[in-house]
């Protein structure tokens, strides 16, 4: 393969997609770096391209992915999605906002209503947060998700009031109990479609008789306060869209979403709960971001150009410095292998893995969503990372994984290639990925036992292409192939 | 082809829901893919089921009288199993002929239900099939099977020997994309639910095309995926128009006559079971079943009605041509009658 880029250069465009995107190989990367960075920057954000897996096929052959009732069928769903789409860093972001917006199927029961949540992210995740907001106050499985169709006008329910200011936009510290009951007020009325009857249905954890009824928003103006109220300072009779607009308003919620932004995307920030007690871990970056924020007028996206074209981020101390998600790195390795252009079971195996490595898609573990860091990581979950992405790369039939073979193939000298150059080739291509010597030397010590491998003959290259497989096997189950 | 709107000739009244969803057994179906009915009345429903309910992936048999008489086999690699039934249709003694679009199979059963035999090899050979999605019979008792990935249609013996082939991947006259269900009309005439061109398209008894009816769309006379169809002894085709999430009646000239978004009731099943569970009966004394929904997409918009079709996936009649219409995620089929 020709190399016309610097070291540096395809080191920091190899680590803008292992965050921005699932990772790329180098193929990937090389074409990235033909439009230079802080083009590829914008395209990832850019969105504008079709998604490659259509509804419609899927729907067909998984039936199940058409009701969406099933957790297991929704998480199949949702990695297609990931796997295929040619728009990843919208998929990330739905990842994070899933993990900050935290709704589980396991309470709601049908897993259409939070795969529509989800697409709610897709459609407003990387645009105006105020709207974003908004939306996710109209989100019939959010509304279900946190009792707010018991909140009534004349007796309110906090728990959306309290999980919008805590959770969602400003963190504890930066609003009162008084303010929690009055954003409840503000947000009385805001309901389902036959609130009774969803209510016990989800209760009863039954489909019958018909299946499950999607959920749809319904504001039910006569169980709506119409009262006066003081919320953060400001008095009226406000509604919930008022209110979303005085949070957005707030210096506390532009920092609450770039330290979120900073954790997922640049280095492991301290669980959320320590957030009002420890300052972020680097100050500066989130006042760059509140500013981006600002000075859009709530833009998400502009927020995230300004990280992914900052030092901070660019930063090498903190390449590598992440460990993937259960969902980071089975989507990663799904990319790399290919071979999802057709509808496949696989999907189903690795929607069910991401649940085994501690991230069941569409079902997190409670409001505060999945921390990640280091408790991503244990003996359980990477025996689980390491079968998974061993047997996902076995199939040298999968076109990726036939790229692979032919790109590591380039790198023969005279027509072979020795233990080493097999070794660094592979952690090449799948990245590049720069690892341990001692787990380099550790393959080419292994690598050497099956000579240099020569493509002459039929019998020759095809031991050698079983090779080149194995290696790039033991490569993604490395622990450096972990880390993004 | 162009379509008009002529004086419709007759119109389609709702007659009943049978269904209920059975994913946890006992009565009902679960994902159902197709159905047929038997010259007794006993009807076959193909269930898919899901990943979490796999003892409900089978044949369940009813009656349009709310009778249920159990599930023929169940999910797996033996005799009689399935993994994706697809498929189902009755040889003119009665066997049973079910497709498997997982196993790339076909398999036989008696009258009573009992395996037979199985045959298919995947390929794109002579004989060979990948991924049968529609069986009916010809006037000689052949099977005509669609080999939908391979975008034909193929006439085998009973015992799944080739006889002959017709189509090929495309969208011109007599080529399809993905084609998913067959029909015949009283003149053998042969009909294909050519899903991924959207249309309709018909073919002599032997295969030789004669026309293509509906493009894409939403509109009259225009199809989004149709996957299945029926045709009366008049010739008017009932079509699944699966992705518009309705049912669309046409003339033998393919001229638009009317459309069913589905108007299911509680059916006897769904009663027995709200009788039994007085909170949902309660809560559903202020049940609101219809209401404006406030998206376009119309699958969605199906997901939030619970009387309409949500994924029509077949369309079926009955000796009297009363027209029953399956509904994969609703678990039932509604019946409507003509009315001229």
């Amino acid at each position: 393969m020709t190399t016309v880029q610097s070291k540096q250069d395809v080191a920091l465009m190899a680590h803008l997609l292992r965050r921005a995107s699932f990772g790329g190989t180098r193929r990937e990367v090389e074409e990235r770096l033909e439009m230079g960075y802080e083009a590829a920057v914008d395209d990832l954000l850019s969105r504008s391209k079709p998604f490659s897996m259509p509804e419609d096929i899927i729907r067909r052959y998984h039936v199940d992915q058409s009701d969406l009732r099933n957790g297991q069928a929704a998480g199949a769903h949702w990695v297609y999605r990931m796997a295929t789409t040619p728009n990843p860093l919208e998929e990330k972001m739905a990842l994070l906002w899933h993990r900050v917006f935290a709704t589980a199927a396991t309470k709601l029961i049908q897993a259409r209503m939070v795969v529509n949540q989800v697409e709610m992210f897709r459609e407003y995740g990387m645009g105006n947060f105020r709207d974003l907001l908004v939306q996710l106050s109209r989100d019939p499985g959010m509304l279900m998700w946190l009792d707010n169709q018991d909140n009534h006008k004349d007796q309110i329910n906090e728990n959306y009031g309290r999980e919008i200011l805590e959770l969602f936009s400003m963190g504890v510290g930066n609003y009162t109990e008084e303010d929690i009951k009055e954003c409840s007020r503000a947000f009385t009325g805001w309901s389902v479609v036959n609130p009774d009857y969803m209510s016990i249905k989800m209760r009863n954890n039954t489909a019958r008789p018909y299946g499950y009824i999607a959920w749809q928003f319904n504001y039910d103006e006569d169980d709506h306060d119409h009262e006066e109220k003081i919320f953060l300072g400001e008095r009226g009779d406000f509604n919930g869209e008022d209110v979303v607009d005085i949070i957005c308003k707030q210096e506390a919620t532009p920092r609450f979403i770039a330290r979120h932004l900073y954790h997922f995307f640049v280095a492991d920030e301290a669980p959320v709960p320590q957030w009002p007690y420890e300052d972020p871990k680097d100050p500066e970056a989130i006042d760059i971001m509140t500013q981006a924020y600002f000075d859009s007028g709530y833009d998400i996206s502009a927020m995230l150009r300004v990280m992914f074209n900052s030092d901070f981020f660019k930063d090498e101390a903190v390449r590598f410095g992440r460990i993937k998600s259960p969902a980071e790195m089975v989507v990663g390795t799904l990319r790399l292998a290919g071979g999802l252009e057709l509808p496949s079971m696989e999907t189903y195996a690795a929607a069910g893995v991401c649940s085994q490595m501690g991230q069941a898609l569409y079902a997190p573990p409670s409001v505060e969503g999945w921390q990640g860091g280091s408790e991503w990581i244990n003996t359980g979950s990477y025996v689980h990372r390491v079968n998974f992405a061993s047997k996902v790369l076995g199939n040298p039939n999968k076109p990726g994984l036939r790229m692979l073979i032919g790109d590591v193939r380039s790198y023969a000298e005279d027509g072979a290639l020795d233990a080493e150059t097999l070794v660094d080739a592979c952690f090449d291509v799948i990245g590049p990925m720069p690892v341990l010597d001692s787990t380099r030397q550790g393959l080419i010590d292994y690598a050497e036992k099956w000579g240099d491998l020569s493509f002459g003959d039929d019998d020759s290259a095809e031991f050698a292409e079983q090779k080149i497989v194995t290696m790039l096997q033991m490569a993604v189950t490395t622990q450096e192939y972990q880390l993004a | 082809m162009a379509t008009q709107t002529i004086t419709k000739p007759f119109t389609l009244k709702y007659v009943d829901t049978i269904g209920f969803v059975a994913d946890q057994g006992g009565r009902g179906f679960h994902l159902p893919t197709d159905m047929v009915i038997r010259e007794d009345g006993r009807i076959f429903v193909a269930s898919r089921s899901n990943t979490t309910a796999l003892d409900i992936v089978g044949i369940q048999m009813a009656a349009v009288d709310h009778q249920f008489f159990g599930q023929l086999y169940g999910y797996g690699r033996g005799d009689g199993q399935m993994i994706w039934p697809s498929a189902l249709a009755l040889d003119s003694d009665n066997m049973l002929y079910m497709a498997d679009d997982f196993l790339q199979r076909v398999t036989v059963y008696d009258a009573d239900g009992n395996y037979v035999s199985k045959w298919g090899t995947v390929g794109a050979g002579n004989g060979e099939f990948d991924g049968p999605s529609g069986l009916t019979f010809d006037a000689d008792d052949n099977l005509l099977l669609v080999d939908h990935r391979n975008h034909r249609v193929q006439r085998m013996t009973k015992d799944g020997q080739f006889i002959s082939k017709f189509g090929s991947y495309g969208s011109g006259d007599g080529e399809f994309n993905l084609p998913w269900g067959i029909a015949q009309d009283k003149d053998w005439q042969i009909y294909i639910a050519d899903w991924r061109n959207d249309r309709i398209q018909k073919f002599t008894p032997e295969g030789e095309f004669i026309a293509a009816f509906g493009s894409t769309g939403d509109g009259e006379g225009q199809f989004s995926r149709p996957s299945g169809l029926a045709v009366d002894s008049d010739g008017n085709m009932y079509v699944a128009d699966w992705g518009n999430q309705r049912v669309q009646v046409l003339d033998a000239d393919g001229n638009f006559i009317t459309s069913l978004r589905g108007e299911a009731t509680l059916g006897e099943w769904a009663v027995e079971y709200l009788n039994a569970n007085a909170d949902e009966l309660d809560a559903r004394s202020r049940f609101v079943p219809e209401f404006e929904v406030d998206v376009e997409d119309e699958h969605e918009a199906s997901a939030r009605i619970e009387s309409y079709f949500w994924d029509p996936v077949t369309v079926v009649l009955d000796e009297q041509e009363r027209v029953y219409v399956l509904e994969t995620c609703r678990h039932r089929f509604q019946v409507y009658e003509k009315i001229k």
